[in-house]
């Protein structure tokens, strides 16, 4: 073991639990086929403001029911990511795939064009994500949070969708807070509620984008115990941009270091943290965990 | 002073406070309601449908409100188009608001954190339930003070519809101090007449909205 591991080690410390009860009915939509498909494809992906390339050609396959955590220096495109795959971003080039069919393009005569809005709700359905800053919706309490996009999205009664909300607080621990606004929680407890908002869509991905970074220390347990615990008990795939390396370490599959816009490396995450082998990973990982 | 004329001055004057009081009323329902249309349609993601909302906008915003009157009474009937002047007052009035509140709901709705736009998408939502659900509660919120001030200022623009007939509080009072030689009493009753109307309905009606759009944005004692 060399030094980066054992301060690693101590980083990856044991965080409080939270009591959430079991038995979830999120896997309805992980229960059909297992493919070898991936669950996400990046495919000679760009993306440009104006003269600045922020990802180029990027090319990424996401197993079913993978953890991956990007990690990497501000600036490096590891957000972009994550927003392309959202549809908050455009791309300039190169087809995102989501679950064997295209979510940028569409078939039309045999032709791959850029997707209608039709389309671009179909696929993005099966995709949730949790923000840094939670983007709770401050004029709903915990409860209505969760119960709104069931209801006006997917067309779910009041009843349903309380019932769906419900059962997800309770999951994240915050069943004691269903009617309390965003404004009444902590950082920590507005993340848990935006998990819980996202789960409720039924995603088949999940993507986390620097959720503790904008926590207080002491708070960053508790939404990275919710995370562990969706990850252990459903078949959800993950892709996480995250700053916390102890978690990206003990919970993801595989860490990709992105840098300048490119994949630099990326690997288990054992490998990768112990013995990284691109200059800029190890200078990276250094500097982190110096830092941390 | 001549109590035949004091007594019909008052009586006069009270009609007026009636009539300034509909048409503030009926041309703040006309503002409020085109102001949010055309409001959401100069946002709209289709640029034929923005030009047509910027073009109403610059055209009411843009001329004066008496010359406007003055175009559907006057010039209208030209065409072919009678309107009373009651309508001509309400909707004229109202249309010249709502090209100013047109702006406020823009500018409110535009000032809504990108992160609820993101969020919305993120969740899927079509676009007109994430405007009604999501966006427009919050920039209602904001944008009710900057709609008080424009309800004010609507109230006394009415006093304009003298131009087409009617006889208003300003109107009413002018007559009553013409007839009765009292000035200093009836422009002292006008002018408290209009701050009791703008105090009494408009500014508590803005706080009471303010109040009901204001839930989850205030810290409340929890229970």
């Amino acid at each position: 073991m060399n030094d980066q591991t054992v301060r690693l080690e101590r980083i990856t410390k044991n965080y409080g639990t939270v009591d959430m009860p079991d038995n979830l009915n999120l896997d309805v939509a992980a229960k059909e086929k297992a493919t070898s498909e991936p669950m996400v494809r990046f495919e000679n992906v760009a993306k440009r403001y104006g003269t600045l390339t922020v990802l180029d050609k990027l090319n990424l396959d996401i197993a079913r029911n993978e953890k991956v955590s990007i990690i990497g220096p501000s600036g490096s495109g590891k957000t972009t990511v994550l927003r392309m795959l959202m549809t908050l971003e455009r791309i300039n080039e190169g087809v995102i795939w989501v679950d064997g069919e295209p979510l940028t393009h569409m078939q039309k005569n045999g032709q791959m064009v850029t997707a209608s809005d039709r389309h671009l709700r179909r696929v993005r359905g099966k995709i949730g994500m949790v923000f840094q800053h939670f983007n709770l919706f401050p004029h709903m309490t915990a409860l209505q949070n969760c119960m709104e996009a069931p209801v006006s999205v997917l067309g779910l009664s009041k009843q349903e969708a309380e019932a769906r909300a419900a059962e997800l607080l309770d999951m994240v621990g915050l069943g004691d807070k269903k009617s309390h606004f965003p404004i009444q929680l902590s950082g920590g407890q507005k993340q848990r509620v935006a998990i819980a908002r996202a789960l409720a869509m039924r995603p088949k991905v999940m993507l986390f984008d620097e959720v503790t970074s904008a926590l207080d220390p002491e708070l960053v347990g508790e939404v990275l115990n919710v995370i562990r615990k969706l990850g252990a008990e459903h078949n959800l795939t993950m892709l996480m941009v995250t700053h916390q390396m102890g978690f990206a370490k003990e919970f993801s599959d595989r860490v990709c270091f992105f840098y300048g816009g490119k994949i630099a490396e990326q690997g288990p995450p054992d490998q990768l943290f112990s013995d990284p082998q691109n200059e800029r990973t190890r200078q990276f990982l250094s500097a982190v965990l110096e830092a941390g | 002073m001549n109590e035949f004329a004091l007594g019909f001055s008052v009586a006069a004057l009270m009609k007026g406070v009636a009539i300034t009081l509909v048409v503030t009323v009926g041309s703040s329902l006309v503002a409020i309601f085109l102001g949010l249309i055309v409001g959401l349609i100069r946002i709209s993601p289709r640029w034929p449908l923005r030009w047509l909302a910027v073009i109403y906008i610059e055209f009411f915003r843009g001329t004066s409100l008496l010359v406007q009157l003055y175009l559907w009474f006057f010039v209208l009937p030209i065409f072919g188009i009678i309107l009373s002047p009651w309508t001509v007052a309400i909707l004229g009035v109202g249309m010249n608001v709502s090209g100013y509140g047109a702006e406020l709901v823009r500018a409110a709705i535009q000032a809504v954190d990108r992160g609820q736009y993101e969020a919305s998408i993120a969740l899927n939502f079509p676009r007109i339930a994430m405007l009604r659900r999501i966006v427009l509660p919050q920039a209602i919120r904001s944008m009710l003070p900057a709609w008080g001030n424009l309800l004010i200022d609507l109230l006394k623009g009415t006093s304009l519809i003298f131009f087409i007939t009617i006889t208003e509080l300003t109107t009413a009072s002018k007559l009553a101090a013409d007839a009765t030689g009292n000035y200093l009493l009836f422009f002292a009753v006008a002018l408290f007449g209009y701050y009791f109307i703008a105090r009494a309905l408009i500014t508590p009606f803005v706080r009471w909205l303010e109040r009901r759009f204001s839930r989850g944005f205030v810290r409340e004692v929890l229970v």
